[in-house]
């Protein structure tokens, strides 16, 4: 009777770890014993993404026997949790594609740079980017994709409105965005909703000469020039110069009305073309612009960088593997397909060149050298900027823009 | 000597038997409630108790735990200014949701229970929003509220109701109600069938003698049919309750709790402060809060209705 006990209890939890899906306590090294088989978390940026990814491995698989990728896509959206879900219960994959670094570096979780690809390939990052992949003086991001900002105006509502270029200052722009309201449609969308309002507001603050950090590098997130700035943007959108409601808009919403021509200017990057514009309306007559500043006089670009880190695993069996496959993807003919088939600048300089032939994307090409990135190898970057996705909105919505922060400034300080 | 040996042996030996035989009849429940225990401990009570290990915790932006936090999460939380305003928040979506839900189920509960042509149609209609996933059902009315392309809109302006499309979510008020009602809809297939289901137990004869009794339809509603329904009507709402407390995707996939946290319930908000604000630990805490505020609601609630005289 107590072995059936015993054997019930036991077909109890059985079950019952099945049901629950216990990962936990689980081996970390779960991509293969023999140190060639590696994990691969992949970020959705549109439907290319798959198959391009999938088509790479194949062929990495083909040239090198032996060799497996596991490979795996999650979606932007979900992404922070699923990563999160993998530290905490110690599945990290081998190769992670995502915004973010240097809190794993500052955990010990992930390789240095220089240990998991080849000397040549390291030397071919662009000196920018490998200065936004370091931390404590050490790369340990490895750059994957950059982009940067640029106005884009529809050039058949400036005609329509009277306008006849692209606006250089704010006063321009407020302008601007009331000579297009008059002609009918939205003057300037603004979109301030959690999707993405750090980059849209830092877009505007570096043009003012503000920004997340001040010359030292301490938070200064509720210095004067971005409480100027923020108190500009409520500006407009209390004139009703932008779409109703940014505090809650994103910017695929603001795109997508763009591309049906009924906003006058918005802020875009390098893949608003093909993933925005294109699918809704190839015929759109717009331009891109630097981005205005207050006074008029210096046109800031803001930067961003995707990395893939490389994770250490217990017994560093996987070393090799993660070098094999990294090394091949940021050969030149790899990397230069994904960037055009999603629409992002270059990392490399192998792969620059072939980028700058399309005059649409020389232009952003071009504005990196005057980029400004978000302090991203200071570990609690991503705890700021996820205060700045939730209440930075609530400023245009009503807030007082030096409350609002202010309080994301204490959140800052709080983060270290 | 041999004898008393043997007898010794014998008094000793007698009542083991006996005594393993009533162990063994204590246990053989055992047998039987084990697996379900296990499950239970296992499912519940452990996720429990991790939980409330985690709140006490210090994990790293990253995931990595770096060890104990005292109690520093609890005070982090309470700290926040949004906390206040959010639980108050909850309790009156909770409030609104589930009398709302009740309310109507008891309508549509008579009506399933009632003889009429295309009964079966009805009854299968009226489960149709539970068996579709609650996720896509908040995308569908959060497409329908669009401020630009939304159905509701149309049909209000169509109708000279508004002038203007509203941007119904984007307003806390506005987005609550919309919420609330969406919630609701989620929520009716369940209760108007437990509660039809109870129905369907009072037996006729009750009726009928009331009716020979001279008693009018309302007093039999009010003095046969509630009475008898209370059982039913205990159940759907505190498991009601429970789901509504707890309902994290229909606000998620209509506002996000937004705009700021102006429409976040403990769900959303626990949420938010694990994967914006990077802080799971405080997460964890809110999490136990939580826990606690729902079993003193469902207490609460149970005292309210005296289900010892129910289960009784």
């Amino acid at each position: 009777m107590k072995r059936h006990l015993t054997v019930a209890i036991a077909t109890g939890l059985t079950v019952a770890l099945g049901v629950s899906g216990c990962g936990k306590g689980s081996s970390s090294d779960d991509g293969g014993s023999d140190g060639k088989s590696i994990k691969f978390v992949a970020a959705i940026y549109d439907d290319n993404t798959k198959p391009y990814w999938d088509a790479l491995i194949k062929d990495f698989e083909a040239k090198n026997s032996g060799y497996k990728v596991q490979l795996e896509m999650v979606d932007w959206t979900q992404m922070d949790a699923k990563v999160k879900t993998y530290i905490q219960t110690k599945q990290a994959p081998d190769v992670l594609n995502y915004n973010a670094f240097s809190d794993f570096a500052r955990d010990g979780l992930i390789y240095k740079a220089s240990e998991v690809v080849s000397p040549s390939t390291l030397g071919d990052f662009t000196p920018t980017f490998v200065e936004q992949a370091k931390y404590n003086g050490e790369q340990y991001g490895l750059p994957f994709i950059s982009s940067a900002r640029l106005l884009f105006y529809n050039k058949t509502l400036f005609k329509k409105a009277g306008i006849a270029e692209a606006p250089k200052t704010w006063a321009e722009v407020r302008t601007d965005a009331e000579k297009v309201k008059k002609a009918g449609a939205t003057g300037y969308g603004l979109p301030l909703g959690p999707e993405e309002s750090q980059a849209e507001f830092y877009s505007w603050a570096m043009n003012n000469g503000g920004g997340w950090v001040d010359a030292s590098g301490k938070w200064a997130i509720n210095q004067p020039a971005n409480v100027d700035t923020l108190t500009f943007l409520k500006g407009l959108t209390q004139a009703k110069l932008t779409q109703p409601n940014p505090e809650t808009t994103d910017r695929k919403t603001v795109f997508n009305q763009f591309a049906q021509g009924k906003v006058g200017m918005a802020i875009g990057g390098p893949f608003t073309k093909a993933g925005f514009i294109d699918p809704v309306n190839k015929g759109l007559d717009f331009g891109v612009a630097p981005l205005p500043s207050k006074s008029g006089s210096e046109h800031n670009t803001l930067g961003v960088m995707d990395v893939l880190a490389a994770f250490k695993k217990s017994d560093g069996k996987n070393k090799e593997a993660i070098k094999k496959f990294l090394d091949f993807f940021y050969q030149k003919e790899n990397t230069s397909r994904f960037l055009s088939k999603e629409g992002f600048l270059p990392v490399t300089r192998s792969a620059g060149d072939a980028l700058s032939s399309d005059p649409y994307m020389k232009q952003f090409v071009d504005a990196l050298p005057t980029s400004k990135f978000a302090p991203t190898s200071n570990p609690a970057w991503s705890a700021v900027a996820g205060a700045v996705k939730q209440d930075l909105g609530t400023s245009v919505a009503g807030k007082d823009p030096k409350k609002v922060l202010d309080d994301i400034q204490k959140t800052a300080e709080k983060s270290g | 000597m041999k004898l008393r040996e043997r007898d010794a042996g014998a008094a000793a030996r007698a009542p083991r038997p006996s005594a393993l035989r009533r162990a063994g009849r204590a246990l053989t429940p055992l047998l039987w409630l084990g697996p379900s225990l296990a499950l239970i401990t296992v499912v519940v009570l452990w996720p429990v108790f991790e939980m409330a290990r985690t709140s006490l915790l210090k994990i790293s932006s990253s995931g990595v735990t770096l060890g104990g936090n005292g109690t520093a999460n609890y005070t982090d939380l309470f700290d926040e200014d949004d906390l206040v305003p959010v639980v108050l928040r909850t309790l009156g979506w909770v409030a609104g949701v589930v009398v709302t839900t009740m309310v109507l189920s008891l309508a549509i509960g008579q009506l399933l229970n009632a003889r009429f042509p295309g009964r079966r149609v009805v009854r299968w209609t009226v489960i149709v929003p539970w068996a579709a996933s609650v996720l896509m059902t908040s995308l569908i009315w959060k497409w329908m509220l669009d401020n630009y392309s939304g159905l509701v809109n149309r049909v209000l302006l169509d109708l000279h109701l508004i002038d203007e499309p509203v941007n119904w979510l984007a307003h806390p008020w506005q987005a609550m109600l919309w919420m609330m009602w969406v919630a609701v809809f989620v929520s009716l297939p369940f209760a108007s069938f437990v509660i039809l289901a109870g129905l369907q137990t009072i037996p006729g004869e009750l009726y009928e003698a009331a009716r020979v009794d001279g008693a009018g339809p309302l007093r039999m509603y009010l003095g046969i049919t509630l009475p008898l329904l209370r059982p039913a009507l205990l159940i759907a709402s505190i498991i009601n309750v429970i789901n509504v407390f707890n309902s994290f995707p229909i606000i998620w996939a209509m506002t996000g709790g937004g705009p700021g946290h102006a429409t976040d319930t403990t769900t959303t908000f626990m949420y938010k402060l694990a994967f914006y604000d990077q802080n799971v630990g405080e997460s964890a805490a809110m999490a136990v809060v939580n826990f606690v505020l729902i079993l003193v609601m469902v207490l609460l609630y149970l005292k309210a209705a005296r289900w010892r005289e129910e289960v009784r």
